[in-house]
């Protein structure tokens, strides 16, 4: 292609080392290029810096305690209580953001690691079997991150190109990665940096690539590759980066905790974009109102969760969207404001002379995508358990009725339904009691409304999580329309485990 | 003004909040209530113009008041502004400035509370006084 500006990376490189280079922010070049075009912005700016600050639950360091005396070749390791992976030889070991500890589910490996960047004492224990060369069994030390030969962040995959966003359909708060999502499509919550993020702004990954030098965690870091799940066909691209961990500050780099989830690490990274040429320029004068995404229902607990719209960046950050004719408040859990202050300290270094461009060595795959896992045992349905001997009494029955159903049939759990056979309820032996000790005298002051149920076609996985949730041993299982085709239990459950 | 009312388990029973409103007419909204076996703690909402004499009556009747100035602690240097707390707060306590930064609007706050876990960076807890333990339903 004939381009009417042409500029090499040496070129830009040179004006950085004599101070006269000229860098935007992504979202400042968006403005250049409305307000100037494509090529007046090519010619006017030689670097766009990008940012993102959020959750990159895929993250970790390679850790180098050096040598004890006598030596050990470390079996299992701790750190802060925290299981690193010691399957590396000796002394060497990857700690994973995400890694609870066994002690307490909201400190993770993601603390230790920001703990390690504040400078502060990792208590560290391991074990092993003991060898000829590696006599000692077993080590308690305390470190720092100055202590340590080696402490390299890499990640196997962050800075995803855009991710979907999450909403609830269900009747009950969920507690996810995506946050805290409120029932009855109470929210909406949404990651990524929209028009700022790497990625979007290069999305041939022409400039971004194997080799590039980012600022990563506040560090100088290199993209190492394509990240895992890397899905540049559905414009989900992801990048593998690596970093210096005792570069590292750690205001771009903290420990977080999703309630009822687990841990993972806010990280902000920073790639510099060269505008080499007009369409160049033209891609990252990408806009929040370009970038589009799906919203998805994580009321349903299954993979292939269903998408409720489709949404831009620009809907998602006006604070509401709307869902099924209703205005959903929108947030985001990555920080605009840090990624942001990422993109501008890049900016920063570049004009002081600090950071330099690096020509990529290979390219990012522009093709593949992100298959399921490969399941060759059948999960068992509900439909294959399900007991399809049940008794259900009518809404107007009488307790004796209700009595009778448990006593002749041995159920514990009676569901109630309506004149039109359809479920409205759920009785047990413990509600007659309750009836029977403070004397209620109808079926509707006892029975449970909000029933929990099960569908046929529902993996009993799913059903043994609804059982620990609702802390319950039985449910009906309905069809859409709600009539009741069969009861599941825990005892069901449990002999299936038991097999 | 907001109140933390803490009711002795002996004045469970009797609808003293009712009887004070109706009293003096004070329209007092009832922001959030947690009661057991032995613990009654209500926080109310009184406009400011009746406040004193709201505070008064309940204190006649045997009621420890508190005058809630503090509802919400916001630990500014683990927040990352990310949002987390922006769209599941009930009552708009959290917006984002122009420079998308988090500010609160304490004012609104009727201690529910939801934003304590929603906060990835640990950041938010609510204010019962120096020292209080903060009593939350799950």
């Amino acid at each position: 292609m004939d381009f009417k500006v042409k500029k090499s990376i040496a070129e830009i490189n040179e004006k950085i080392k004599d101070g006269s280079v000229s860098v935007v922010t992504a979202d400042e070049m968006a403005a250049l290029v409305r307000e100037l075009g494509a090529e007046r912005a090519a010619r006017e700016v030689d670097v766009v810096t990008t940012g993102t600050f959020g959750a990159m639950c895929s993250s970790g360091v390679f850790l180098n305690f050096g040598h004890a005396d006598p030596p050990i070749k470390m079996r299992r390791v701790w750190l802060n209580g925290v299981e690193a992976y010691a399957g590396i030889a000796a002394v060497d070991a990857y700690l994973g953001a995400t890694q609870p500890s066994e002690r307490n589910p909201e400190y993770g490996g993601a603390h230790v690691i920001e703990e390690l960047v504040a400078g502060e004492e990792i208590e560290l224990r391991a074990v092993a079997h003991g060898t000829d060369c590696y006599p000692r069994k077993s080590i308690e030390t305390e470190i720092t991150l100055a202590d340590l030969n080696q402490a390299v962040m890499v990640n196997p995959r962050n800075a995803y190109q855009r991710y979907n966003a999450a909403t609830n359909s269900s009747d009950r708060t969920l507690y996810t990665y995506m946050g805290t999502l409120l029932p009855n499509y109470g929210n909406a919550t949404f990651c990524g940096a929209g028009a700022l993020s790497p990625l979007c702004n290069d999305p041939e990954y022409e400039t971004i690539g194997v080799g590039t030098r980012i600022l990563i965690g506040g560090a100088h870091g290199y993209i190492i590759g394509a990240g895992t799940q890397h899905e540049p066909v559905k414009g989900k691209g992801t990048l593998m980066v690596i970093g210096d961990l005792k570069e590292m500050k750690r205001e771009f780099l903290r420990a977080a905790v999703f309630y009822k989830y687990g841990v993972t690490l806010y990280l902000g990274i920073s790639v510099p974009i060269p505008i080499l040429n007009e369409e160049i320029a033209k891609r990252t004068g990408v806009s929040d109102a370009e970038i589009v995404t799906e919203v998805i229902d994580y009321g349903v607990p299954r993979r292939d969760r269903p998408v409720v719209r489709m949404v831009t960046y620009a809907e998602l950050k006006s604070g509401s969207i709307e869902i099924e004719g209703r205005e959903v408040p929108t947030a985001p859990l990555s920080s605009f404001y840090m990624a942001r202050r990422v993109a501008e300290e890049l900016k920063r270094q570049i004009e002081r002379g600090e950071f330099l461009l690096t020509e990529p060595v290979a390219r990012l795959p522009t093709v593949g995508e992100t298959k399921p896992m490969k399941q060759t045992r059948e999960l068992p349905l509900v439909r294959d358990v399900m007991s399809r001997e049940f008794k259900v009494v009518r809404e107007d029955a009488s307790l004796e009725d209700v009595a009778k159903a448990i006593v002749k049939g041995k159920f514990t759990h009676i569901p109630v339904v309506d004149a039109k056979n359809k479920l409205v309820g759920i009785v047990t032996a413990w509600d007659i009691s309750l009836a029977v000790a403070f004397k209620y005298n109808t079926l509707d002051k006892i029975m449970t409304r909000r029933v929990v149920t099960a569908k046929p076609d529902e993996p009993v996985d799913i059903v043994v999580r609804k059982f620990e949730q609702f802390d319950i041993s039985a449910m009906p299982v309905v069809d859409d329309e709600g009539h009741v085709l069969g009861m599941v239990t825990s005892d069901q459950i449990s002999k299936l485990v038991g097999r | 003004m907001k109140l933390l009312l803490r009711f002795p388990s002996h004045l469970h029973e009797r609808p003293y909040t009712a009887e004070i409103i109706l009293e003096t007419g004070a329209k007092i909204n009832i922001d959030r209530a947690y009661v057991d076996a032995v613990h009654a703690e209500v926080v109310v909402d009184v406009p400011d113009d009746k406040a004193r004499r709201v505070v008064e009556l309940f204190k006649e009747r045997g009621v420890e008041v508190r005058i809630l100035k503090k509802l919400i602690v916001w630990d500014e240097t683990r927040c990352v502004h990310c949002g987390a707390c922006v769209s599941i707060c009930p009552k708009g306590v959290f917006r984002f400035d122009a420079d998308w930064r988090v500010t609160l609007d304490e004012g609104k706050c009727v201690q529910c509370g939801v934003c304590i876990n929603a906060c990835p960076m640990r950041a938010l807890a609510l204010f019962y006084g120096e020292g209080e333990r903060v009593k939350q339903q799950e």
